[in-house]
């Protein structure tokens, strides 16, 4: 049978859907297959947000790792050339593991890194932006700032649980927000509350009642329990 | 002999055989869930391994790490989405058989050549352990602390190296995972670095917390903002044991695949991606029948499934033997060595043999479990990938919560950890890589520490490198650098013509 495009040719006999394979065509598979990578639309917003970041660590480092304090010879210039062997001196040489040890030379071999690898970052992000516009590609980040922002809603009840936990103890946070996720999620038949419920159980009495992970103690709501149920509870829940 | 006799006897205590069974099952489970790595199990994981044995950790988590690829294998044979990242290339050949109707020769296939693989590795490892065993004793006086500094820049370089396409923004995150190592009050000194006054930040940031921020909460967030995956119907059947017959049947494949993974393994930075790729094409260069590949070939499965499970165990060598983590997983390893006290390096061949064999045979009995597990229990292992992406989402945020209070039960550090867990996210969306700044952090905190210990010996710039271990570290950067700029020149050149 002739078919006019590759998606009608049947992939396997019987298949009742057609199905073709990541796999390249060709006999050779490159590397680059492997790691390949498209700049997406939130990229030149966040890299240039990193280089700014980066700058800012680059400014700090005078002020924020003793670098006001540093130890270097009277003439650094000729100091590294001779320690490269450029050049002779007759002066005392100072002992290049002396200025090793000093608090700044880490941060200095890290913004070393850091902010040559931004700029790099921002220029092929700007370019990628740039080719983008160029060619009418959509540029636009709504779609991925409604999606940073829908992550907050998420980040807000991380910090409301571990605000709860001091207070209503371990195990009644974590079912309340465990039952509440499961619900807000949209699994809100009575089965997936029950097992949102169950599994949350679970975690509480492996981690807290099996390996013996610490919580805090002082909890407000245990406060109004019978002695040895307090006992019980702070010990195992 | 008496060591491997020793680290036998280790891991007959009732605590070390329990935690085996725990990570292997464990991990396989984690594995066969797509949207849930190694990783995350780990960084879950990592905290509570501060209350246990250190042998008991280190073979939980190694549980953990030696079995999720085998686990990994089944949804990429039967949905075609990989359970873990290296699985990536198990997609192209056994979901291909699947949809021809033989998920079970797939299956069988995938798991008979993990096993292969992950055995050939610590067979590899455990031989070399007993012929060299004494030489490696001596080790310890060939490596100084220039050595294993020389060693950590090199293992960053092949690290950025081998980010192809993203070198740049894996050399950024190294160098911000670099400076979040920098951060906290310099101990010799007495001055404070980056920390801005904050009291908080003056021990410096706990790594438990950023691994857990970065791996696990982060993909929690994707989790509960994605949607849910509707994956297709997969039906599994029996004769899982056939497998072997056809991998006697494809020996050179096999043999290549598993040399491929564990000499990949034992090079940091490099790991399961590069192994696959090499064995894939390798294989398909060699075979007679190169245009299967992709559509349904037992070779092509085989090499990727081979390649991927030969990588933990050889992995584990220059970590053990240099104290150099080569990837995420055993850059979290190390923290468990941290804290039992353990410092990986040269001298643990002459401190603690035993404790080498005792993890390289706690592996192979991993394998062992494993694959009777998976022998018996694959229809159950496959339903793990119908459970809803949110759901699980909302679990390993609470599991993250348990990982990170229990540290010290410090709200700032969730506050912390949810904040390099929201970073993670954009980290994520971008499709930005996370492992180089997890290693940044890992062996940036080794590049200082060595460098200040061994900076007393250091006259001149040349003592740097004038040891004969440094020397030829330090030349193959300088020629590692020189192949990468020239083919960065390289492929400009043919992007202009």
């Amino acid at each position: 049978m002739l078919y006019l495009f590759d998606e009608q040719i049947p992939t396997f006999v019987g298949s009742q859907v057609s199905f073709k394979s990541d796999c390249p065509p060709d006999r050779k598979i490159k590397l680059d297959d492997l790691f390949e990578f498209k700049r997406k639309r939130g990229d030149f917003l966040f890299s240039a947000i990193v280089l700014v970041v980066a700058f800012f660590f680059l400014i700090s480092f005078f002020t924020e790792t003793g670098w006001q304090g540093k130890k270097l010879p009277n003439d650094f210039g000729t100091y590294m050339l001779h320690q490269f062997g450029f050049v002779e001196t007759e002066e005392k040489i100072v002992r290049f593991g002396r200025i090793l040890k000093q608090s700044w030379v880490g941060p200095l071999l890290c913004l070393m890194v850091l902010v040559p690898a931004a700029i790099w970052n921002f220029k092929t992000s700007f370019q990628v932006h740039h080719y983008r516009k160029r060619f009418l590609l959509p540029t636009g980040i709504r779609y991925e700032l409604e999606k940073y922002i829908a992550a907050i809603e998420y980040v807000a009840y991380f910090v409301l649980y571990t605000v709860s936990v001091p207070i209503l103890g371990y195990l009644i946070s974590t079912l309340l927000l465990g039952t509440f996720l499961t619900w807000r999620l949209g699994y809100r038949t009575a089965q997936w509350l029950f097992i949102g419920l169950l599994s949350n159980l679970v975690i509480v009495f492996v981690f807290r009642s099996f390996l013996q992970i610490k919580t805090p103690i002082n909890i407000w709501l245990y406060d109004f329990l019978p002695s040895a149920t307090r006992g019980f509870m702070l010990t195992y829940f | 002999m008496e060591a491997f006799l020793l680290g036998l006897e280790n891991l007959l205590k009732p605590s070390v055989l329990f935690a085996i069974v725990v990570g292997s099952i464990g991990g396989l489970t984690i594995g066969a869930i797509p949207g849930i790595g190694p990783a995350i199990a780990i960084a879950i994981l990592l905290p509570a391994t501060i209350f246990l044995d250190d042998l008991v950790s280190l073979v939980l988590l190694l549980g953990v790490y030696g079995s999720s690829m085998y686990g990994g294998a089944i949804p990429a044979i039967l949905i075609n989405t990989p359970g873990t990242p290296v699985n990536a290339l198990t997609t192209y050949d056994g979901y291909a058989m699947t949809r021809r109707g033989e998920a079970s020769r797939a299956l069988s296939l995938a798991y008979s050549a993990s096993f292969f693989g992950g055995c050939f590795s610590i067979l590899v490892a455990l031989i070399a352990l007993f012929a060299f065993g004494p030489y490696l004793r001596d080790l310890g006086a060939l490596f100084g602390q220039r050595d294993i500094l020389m060693a950590a820049v090199l293992g960053s370089v092949l690290l950025i190296a081998a980010h192809r396409q993203t070198m740049g923004i894996a050399a950024l995150l190294f160098g911000f995972g670099f400076l979040i190592a920098m951060i906290g009050r310099q101990t010799t000194r007495k001055i404070d670095r980056f920390t801005f006054d904050v009291e908080y930040l003056f021990p410096g940031l706990n790594l438990i917390v950023v691994i857990i921020g970065i791996f696990a909460l982060s993909q929690a967030l994707i989790l509960l903002t994605g949607k849910d995956d509707d994956p297709p119907e997969a039906r599994v059947g029996g004769g899982a044991l056939l497998g072997f017959v056809e991998l006697s049947r494809n020996k050179v494949v096999t043999l290549l695949s598993a040399f491929y993974g564990t000499i990949m393994g034992i090079i940091p930075g490099v790991g399961e991606f590069v192994a696959q790729f090499f064995s894939y094409s390798t294989a398909r260069a060699l075979s007679k029948h190169p245009t299967r590949f992709g559509h349904g070939s037992a070779e092509g499965l085989i090499a990727s499934e081979t390649a991927n499970n030969a990588v933990p165990a050889a992995a584990m060598i220059p970590l053990l033997a240099l104290g150099v983590p080569g990837e995420a997983l055993t850059a979290m390893m190390m923290v468990v060595f941290f804290d039992a006290g353990i410092k990986p390096g040269p001298d643990i061949f002459e401190n603690n043999p035993d404790f080498l064999f005792s993890l390289f045979i706690a592996l192979l009995l991993i394998n062992v479990l494993v694959l009777s597990t998976l022998l018996l229990s694959t229809r159950f292992i496959a339903k793990m990938i119908y459970i809803p992406n949110k759901f699980l989402g909302s679990l390993v945020m609470i599991l993250s919560f348990v990982g990170v209070f229990s540290i010290r039960n410090s709200l700032a550090d969730c506050i912390f950890a949810v904040f390099f867990g929201y970073v993670g996210f954009i980290l994520r969306r971008l499709d930005w890589p996370l492992v180089p700044l997890v290693l940044g952090l890992v062996l940036g905190s080794i590049i200082l520490e060595r460098m200040t210990a061994g900076a007393s010996q250091v006259k001149s710039l040349i003592d740097l490198v004038n040891r004969p271990v440094s020397a030829v570290l330090a030349i193959s950067i300088l020629l590692i650098l020189c192949f990468v700029i020239w083919s960065m020149i390289k492929n400009r050149r043919s992007h202009q013509s």
